[in-house]
């Protein structure tokens, strides 16, 4: 008794889905403009806004960043609070539907169906702790912002990045014994692959370094330090690493419009890479040395 | 081993939530595996259940049990991820880590080691976002996975980090699993023991060891098979096995008495198996005697 349509295990690809990077990384707080404040310093313009929701665009250069004030309407997600927390990814795949379907037959939790009319209907699972990570697939010449956002009027809606950052990874906390878990998670659903403990980007090297199938993102796993495994395990997406190809350069940029880096004796800025001081309670910004690389799928 | 390691399950006991913990904890346990049962049926509704479990203090174990799980198909697939989605729900909003499977006995499943892995494997998938274990247990009426030696096997085979066994004594007492098999399992790989004795020296048949093992179990040292029991414990203790023991003893008689009576009888277990089986060279430290002598706090 077989049945053609069976579930059946299929050699995969190295990359299942076709990831092409990173379309959007997005933050929830109770207060967008305090965060905007700091993007703004960081140099991302608020360019659109969404049409139906407390919701704001930040872009520069190919990277935007979503400032989300909505008050949570799907079970296990942020709601918004003071301290902005990074709440949500999304990844740039072949095709978005097939992904998120792909995801789910391997053990990914949907979140329900949300859009309203006239909006789109961005698929997405649960990530870790109360994130969600987003298939987006539409990011050539028609991209999502253009059906949910409405531009802000004489706002340039490609303002160029400063120094030429770009997206190019998240850290992550995970709890005690947790990174093969997590390991499991991003390999199965993503194809993510783990680098030698030799291959380390950056002042922060901790933990495991996971690289994405298209080669251009990096997710950094790292477990609580000695005395802090036996606190209570928190689990989340805690700061965003952005690549520059002359870190120096850049943090003088940074600095001139008001960021601040740590100049500790353990972290400092160097030509491999700067750490912002948190603020806001905790938001921090990692830098990276990091030439850009072409987009890996696009022709 | 201490005294701690030892955990009872509320399904050996009758009662209330409530009572059923409040039994545990008097007869100084400090973890209790959770029949989902007792939280969903709670009679104030699921969050009551939940707040009751997290008001005793005593740690889950885990909660159970997961059944006719794998190999299904079509929409009995997805009927069983539903269910199993909002099990390993409950198990973290009890604080719950481990969430207890049972080797699937429906006749419609697909037996296959494939079909078995790659459900399993979801499983595990579906459990790490909310930081759970899944500890797979072969049935002895199962049409596969009879005994750990089998479900080791899948659980090795299938490689995710937070798949692995529950090891059921009675797999060794009453199903015939060599004691030597043990030697094979990675001790990392066991995530929980069950330990259960039962009265008859033999079982005549299939029909028996099922009812036995569902209705007539009891604890250990007061079955017919201490001297089996004493060599299984021994023996992972001997492999390197550190985690969690808990009494998975179904029994009608122990449903009607009293669960302090029961709980009591468990106690007795413990200490059996902690000091006279195991000597371990740890007596129970001062402060775990004291918490212990004045009851639950």
């Amino acid at each position: 008794m077989e049945n053609p349509l069976a579930r059946e295990a299929v050699a995969e690809p190295l990359n299942p889905l076709g990831f092409d990077g990173i379309e959007f990384i997005e933050f929830a707080t109770s207060k967008p403009q305090a965060l905007g404040g700091v993007l703004e310093r960081m140099g991302f313009r608020p360019i659109a806004r969404h049409r139906s929701r407390e919701v704001e665009l930040y872009r520069q250069g190919s990277m935007n960043i979503i400032v989300n004030a909505q008050p949570a309407d799907v079970p296990r997600t942020v709601e918004p609070v003071e301290r902005p927390i990074v709440s949500a990814f999304a990844v740039r795949v072949r095709d978005a539907d097939a992904a998120f379907q792909r995801a789910r037959e391997l053990g990914a939790w949907e979140i329900p169906v949300r859009a309203r009319a006239m909006e789109l209907n961005i698929p997405a699972i649960h990530g870790v702790g109360e994130s969600l990570i987003y298939f987006v697939d539409r990011y050539d010449e028609f991209s999502i912002y253009d059906v949910d956002f409405r531009a802000i009027p004489t706002v340039d809606p490609h303002p160029p990045a400063i120094g030429g950052m770009h997206f190019f990874g998240i850290v992550q906390y995970v709890g005690p014994d947790r990174t093969a878990d997590w390991f499991e998670f991003y390999s199965q659903i993503f194809g993510f692959v783990p680098l030698p403990d030799t291959v380390r980007f950056g002042i922060m090297p901790k933990g495991l370094l996971l690289q994405s199938p298209c080669r251009s993102f990096f997710l950094q796993l790292i477990e609580p330090d000695e005395i802090a495994r036996f606190g209570p395990a928190e689990e989340h997406l805690q700061r965003i690493g952005l690549g520059t190809p002359d870190v120096l350069a850049t943090v003088g940029l940074l600095e001139k419009r008001g960021i601040e880096f740590l100049a500790s004796e353990k972290v400092h800025s160097s030509d491999r890479g700067a750490l912002t001081k948190s603020t806001l309670g905790s938001v921090m910004f990692e830098l990276v040395h990091d030439d850009p690389k072409p987009s890996a799928a696009r022709k | 081993m201490i005294f701690s390691d030892f955990g009872m399950d509320t399904a050996s006991l009758a009662g209330s939530l409530e009572t059923k913990l409040a039994a545990v904890r008097g007869a100084g346990f400090s973890q209790v595996v959770i029949s989902a049962a007792d939280v969903v049926g709670h009679p104030g509704g699921v969050a009551a259940g939940v707040g009751a479990v997290r008001a005793s203090g005593l740690r889950v174990t885990g909660l159970e049990a997961l059944r006719d799980f794998e190999g299904l198909d079509g929409q009995l697939h997805a009927y069983k991820v539903d269910i199993a989605k909002s099990m390993l729900e409950v198990c973290g909003e009890l604080g719950g880590n481990l969430l207890l499977v049972e080797a699937s006995t429906s006749s419609h499943a697909d037996p296959s080691a494939d079909a078995i892995g790659r459900d399993l494997r979801k499983l595990a998938l579906l459990a790490i976002p909310l930081g759970i274990r899944i500890a797979f247990k072969g049935m002895p009426w199962s049409r596969t996975v009879r005994d750990f030696r089998a479900a080791g096997e899948l659980v090795y085979d299938t490689g995710s980090p937070n798949l692995g066994l529950s090891i059921d004594a009675f797999d060794v007492l009453a199903a015939g699993a060599a004691l030597e098999d043990l030697d094979a399992i990675d001790p990392e790989q066991i995530f929980l023991v069950q330990l259960s004795d039962y009265m008859w020296q033999e079982m005549r048949s299939p029909e028996e060891q099922t009812s036995t093992a569902t209705h007539f179990r009891v604890f250990p040292g007061e079955g017919a098979h201490s001297e089996g029991l004493a060599r299984f414990v021994t023996k992972l203790d001997e492999i390197g096995y550190i985690g969690d023991y808990s009494f998975d003893v179904y029994n009608d008689d122990y449903l009607q008495i009293p669960p302090e009576v029961v709980a009591g009888r468990a106690r007795q277990a413990a200490d059996w198996l902690g000091e006279t089986v195991l000597r371990r060279a740890l007596p129970i430290p001062d402060t775990e005697r004291l918490r212990l002598s004045r009851g639950s706090e």
